[in-house]
């Protein structure tokens, strides 16, 4: 009766046992079973000189791994002599040492890093590298992330800059081509573009910079210099992009594999973090990692491929115009039948289709506003400067001097800021603004021409007659000439708003360049808007001195 | 006034040398450039033509879009003959306002050869007070510099205005800038105006 009774429990607990899912297996495990395998797979006599290995197992074969690297992105890669140090040489050696194997670098740039693997030159890249869903298409990224950097703003330490908010119509110095200028772009922040960052940190010293937005990556290694850090700090972050390892799409399974149960345990163990500390770049992304991967639902050897636990690939591409290959099929029909390499950025992609549509109705209200603006000033500054009352006419006179004495840049600047005094910033805010600024400029030359006119209107009718609006008129008259040279300027002066914000071509077009190819078109494209512009408005203008010059005629 | 900086004024001055400078560059290239127009539209024919048409274009051509068109299309490493020849940022706001300056050359010099070829000498010399004006709406239109980095007289200023926290305290500093450089404007044509009454003087004697 207790036999029966004990195997009743036996045959229970096997049940029990039987139904339960099974127990997944550690990263460690998985990793140690896949190193033996390729182990093995090496020490076959003959077996390494056979083709068609995976890498991992000619990486045993050769007993090294061949590891690209940056050389001059200080705290990541640098090279002084045959010494290389930096984050990623370092997680380079920790991964080699792990493998068991010896590392064998090799000089990498941002364009030949992904060249080299497919060319199978190099096994791994370690360079800086962020992973974005364009690039999946080119490497296998390991994953979890080794890394992550972000976009920051920097700015002298004395400047309140908390938010997005705090820097619209602010200029920020960038590099083109950088992915995260179409978003500071979307919070109404001019760009002042540079070719390289290198340069950045220079400008922010001289104060041709007053801020600027780069990797958090480079930053740290300025951020070192106690001159620097004294003098400047971070605002804000953005733009979070993960930095991957990876390998060649091709003949890498098992290595690709390898190495994202290392950097599993990398993280969980706090490898990553203490090779970060001993280059002293940022920790807070590593910090958070080693505690993802401790949690028991990451720790396991499915773990760097639950979406739970590993970080998505950043979208990197920007979402196509209904006729973008049209486009692209007529820039390559242009070049190989007339050598011109047309690139044409602003129809291909949607964010700079609408912002160059934008741009072109910016402009075109900024024109019309600046003339109206130009004349309307012209008017009431004329009539205020032809007035008999000195209580009138000297304040008028004294505001057309300090316009006159102002740069033009100034004026705007003082426009807007005034602007930004009484209302929040906006596209609406900063075109008011500026058609303001250009309107009282020159309106107060305008108008101080048609007070001249009617000084010698008066004069010819011997003496200082009461200003009417008959004569009035005839001075307005006598100063075509003039009042349309200065329409003609107004015009001409539309562009230099976009230095307070305004969102029109020339703005439109510098933020479109920013994340896009094809400066050079897109500029003489904007140079031959404007001109075409202005010829029209210097033709509408002609006519309008015609009628006044007739209507003097008439009148005399 | 106690937030400026103690070295802020020496910092405009020096700016406003820079603007100076890039004044004094675009007006002579643009006396090279203009004369040369303005011969070739006085000599007629198809060349004549083409004068004005350029003349035209030069005229249309804002200065600012001009700007950042030579910013963008000349490459920072551009070489000629292995030379390297990509303009600096003053040497670009300079280049930038060569179209106004030879478009504005090319009109009143024609028509100061005009006024030579009809034996008015003194007629063709008021050239050389409209030439000092261009000059001085050179100085002033220089200040476009700020936008692509300049270190010029604006830009001098637009830097402090940036820290300072208050509307109050930038208007402060805007109305500096404003005396230093429409002291520098009214100077300018102060002595336009004592060369005009000097060459209309000559012109009476003459008579």
């Amino acid at each position: 009766m207790a036999l029966r009774h004990v195997l009743y429990v036996v045959f229970l607990w096997l049940v029990a046992v039987a139904g339960l899912p099974a127990h997944a297996e550690t990263p460690d495990a998985a990793l140690a079973k896949l190193i033996d395998e390729a182990r093995a797979a090496a020490a076959v006599p003959g077996a390494c000189e056979q083709p068609g290995h995976d890498r991992l197992v000619r990486i045993f074969c050769d007993g090294k791994i061949r590891v690209g690297v940056r050389e001059y992105y200080p705290l990541f890669g640098t090279r002084e002599g045959q010494v290389r140090s930096g984050y990623d040489v370092d997680v380079a050696r920790a991964l080699a040492k792990h493998l068991g194997v010896e590392t064998v670098f090799t000089r990498v740039n941002a364009a030949s890093r992904i060249p080299l693997l497919a060319d199978d030159k190099i096994d791994l890249t370690i360079a800086t590298m962020g992973h974005n869903t364009q690039r999946d298409g080119q490497v296998r990224f390991i994953r979890p992330h080794y890394y992550r950097s972000e976009t920051i703003i920097v700015g002298p330490k004395g400047l309140t800059i908390r938010d997005w908010p705090d820097i619209a119509s602010r200029t920020i110095c960038v590099t083109i081509g950088n992915g995260s200028n179409a978003q500071i772009v979307s919070h109404n922040a001019r760009l002042m573009l540079f070719d390289e960052a290198g340069v950045l940190p220079d400008k922010l010293r001289d104060e041709t910079c007053v801020l600027a937005a780069q990797d958090d990556s480079f930053f740290d290694y300025y951020f070192t210099e106690p001159g620097f850090a004294q003098a400047y700090d971070k605002k804000f972050g953005f733009a979070q992009l993960p930095w991957g390892m990876a390998v060649a799409l091709t003949g890498s399974d098992r290595l690709a594999r390898a190495l994202d149960l290392t950097s599993q345990i990398f993280h969980r163990d706090g490898v990553f973090l203490d090779v970060a500390a001993r280059n002293r770049i940022g920790l807070g992304f590593l910090e958070s990692q080693r505690a993802l991967w401790n949690r028991p639902d990451c720790n396991t050897d499915t773990g760097n491929a639950d979406p739970a636990c590993v970080l998505p690939a950043l979208s990197a591409a920007l979402q196509p115009t209904p006729f973008a290959a049209q486009v692209t099929a007529f820039e390559t029909w242009l070049e190989k039948n007339t050598g011109i390499a047309l690139q044409l950025p602003m129809f291909k992609t949607v964010p700079a289709w609408q912002l160059f549509k934008a741009g072109i109705v910016n402009s075109l209200i900024l024109v019309a506003g600046a003339l109206v603006a130009t004349l309307l000033f012209a008017m009431v500054l004329g009539a205020l400067q032809s007035s008999r009352s000195l209580l009138l006419r000297w304040p008028a006179r004294a505001l057309a001097l300090l316009l006159q004495s102002s740069p033009v840049v100034l004026t705007l600047v003082m426009s807007a800021a005034v602007a930004l005094a009484l209302f929040p910033y906006s596209s609406a805010v900063a075109i008011g603004a500026a058609i303001v600024a250009l309107g009282l400029m020159n309106g107060a030359n305008a108008g101080q021409a048609i007070a001249e006119a009617m000084q010698t209107l008066r004069t010819e009718r011997g003496g200082p007659p009461a200003p009417t609006v008959e004569l009035f008129g005839r001075a307005v008259s006598r100063s075509a000439t003039q009042i349309v040279s200065f329409l003609v300027n107004a015009a001409k002066g539309t562009p230099i708003a976009s230095f307070i914000g305004a969102p029109e071509l020339l703005s439109a077009l510098t933020d479109i360049t920013s994340f896009a190819s094809g400066r050079i078109t897109t500029y003489s494209m904007l140079l031959v808007f404007y001109v075409v512009v202005v010829i029209v408005v210097v033709w509408l203008c002609d006519r309008l001195r015609v009628w006044l010059e007739r209507r003097q005629m008439v009148a005399a | 006034m106690s937030r400026i900086s103690s070295d802020f004024v020496p910092q405009l001055l020096a700016g406003m040398v820079v603007n100076f400078q890039i004044a004094a560059i675009a007006l002579l290239i643009g006396l090279a450039v203009g004369g040369l127009l303005a011969l070739a539209k006085l000599s007629g024919g198809v060349g004549g033509a083409i004068a004005t048409a350029l003349i035209g274009l030069m005229r249309a051509a804002p200065t600012f879009v001009v700007m950042f068109f030579l910013l963008n299309i000349i490459p920072s490493d551009a070489t000629l003959l292995g030379v390297p020849v990509a303009p600096s940022g003053i040497m670009t706001v300079a280049l930038s306002l060569v179209p106004y300056a030879a478009a504005y050359v090319a009109d009143n010099g024609s028509e100061a050869l005009r006024q030579l070829r009809d034996g008015s000498p003194l007629g063709a010399l008021l050239f050389l007070p409209n030439v000092t004006r261009a000059f001085f709406v050179l100085v002033m239109s220089s200040s476009a510099g700020a936008a692509i980095g300049v270190p010029e007289g604006i830009a001098v200023i637009l830097r402090e205005a940036e820290l300072m926290p208050t509307l109050g305290d930038k208007m402060v500093l805007f109305a500096i800038g404003i005396f230093c450089f429409g002291i520098t404007l009214q100077a300018g044509f102060a002595l336009m105006r004592v060369l005009q009454r000097h060459l209309g003087r000559l012109a009476l004697r003459a008579r």
